[in-house]
């Protein structure tokens, strides 16, 4: 079966989100592009195994997923793991309060390891719910749940952010808000 | 006694909190998440991957005229 034209314009479509997952991933531009690339071959060649009217973005972002390990595995790298080393890691970045610099988050998420950093990429920013995150990762949704809380942990800590909104109205009007899914 | 009372109050509300949305617009953790991850999506697109549909398109073609 032939790729049709509009498999073609949504993933052209699906490229800037594909692009800022590939580099949360690895942290690295160039990597990211080329990650990027593979993951749009691989789709072009698989299109048939995606199911119309089933979410493209999740499907393309679990491709990504999968190529940046695999690639990760062939390099010899071990994937980190979130018990590891982490207490090592722990650069410390005093915050002001309400003037947290771009720059010291972007430093703080790379010092997550990956399987924080995605978890809280997924659920946080790019707009995916638990489910379809556990359904990228591959893991089951109890396991993204406690990634994510990880990793704001520790953002908190590295960030010294003490505990914001877990207590209070704060908490409360929070569940309130719905984050926007782009 | 009262302590434990209170130290379980605590993890009640941190449940609470990690059940609703910890990202929200209400967590500078969750606001920054938002603005580093969107800074990335409104990046340009670089030509190469458009370049690269469209190779992949006419190939495609190429094959099915064969």
């Amino acid at each position: 079966m032939a790729v049709s034209a509009g498999f073609k314009s949504d993933l052209l479509g699906s490229i800037p989100s594909l692009r800022a997952f590939a580099v949360s991933l690895s942290q690295n531009a160039d990597k990211a592009d080329d990650l990027v690339q593979e993951t749009l071959v691989k789709a072009w060649d698989k299109h048939e195994s995606f199911q119309p009217g089933t979410n493209l973005k999740a499907w393309l972002f679990t491709i990504l997923r999968n190529e940046f390990y695999s690639q990760m595995r062939k390099r010899g790298r071990e994937v980190q793991d979130s018990d590891g080393i982490m207490t090592a890691r722990l650069a410390v970045h005093p915050a002001q309060h309400g003037q947290l610099d771009l720059e010291d988050f972007r430093g703080a998420l790379e010092k997550l390891p990956e399987d924080q950093r995605e978890a809280i990429i997924l659920i946080g920013a790019s707009g995916f719910s638990y489910e379809e995150a556990a359904e990228i990762c591959n893991c089951a949704v109890g396991t993204i749940k406690s990634r994510v809380s990880r990793a704001r942990s520790r953002l908190q800590e590295i960030l010294q952010i003490s505990g914001e909104d877990d207590f209070g109205p704060d908490a409360i009007s929070a569940q309130v808000m719905t984050s926007p899914a782009d | 006694m009262k302590d434990q009372n209170r130290s379980s109050a605590a993890a009640a509300g941190r449940r609470q909190a990690g059940e609703g949305d910890p990202l929200g617009a209400n967590s500078e953790i969750g606001r920054k998440l938002k603005q580093y991850y969107n800074d990335l999506v409104s990046d340009e697109v670089p030509d190469r991957f458009s370049d690269l549909l469209s190779q992949l398109e006419q190939a495609e073609s190429a094959l099915k005229k064969d």
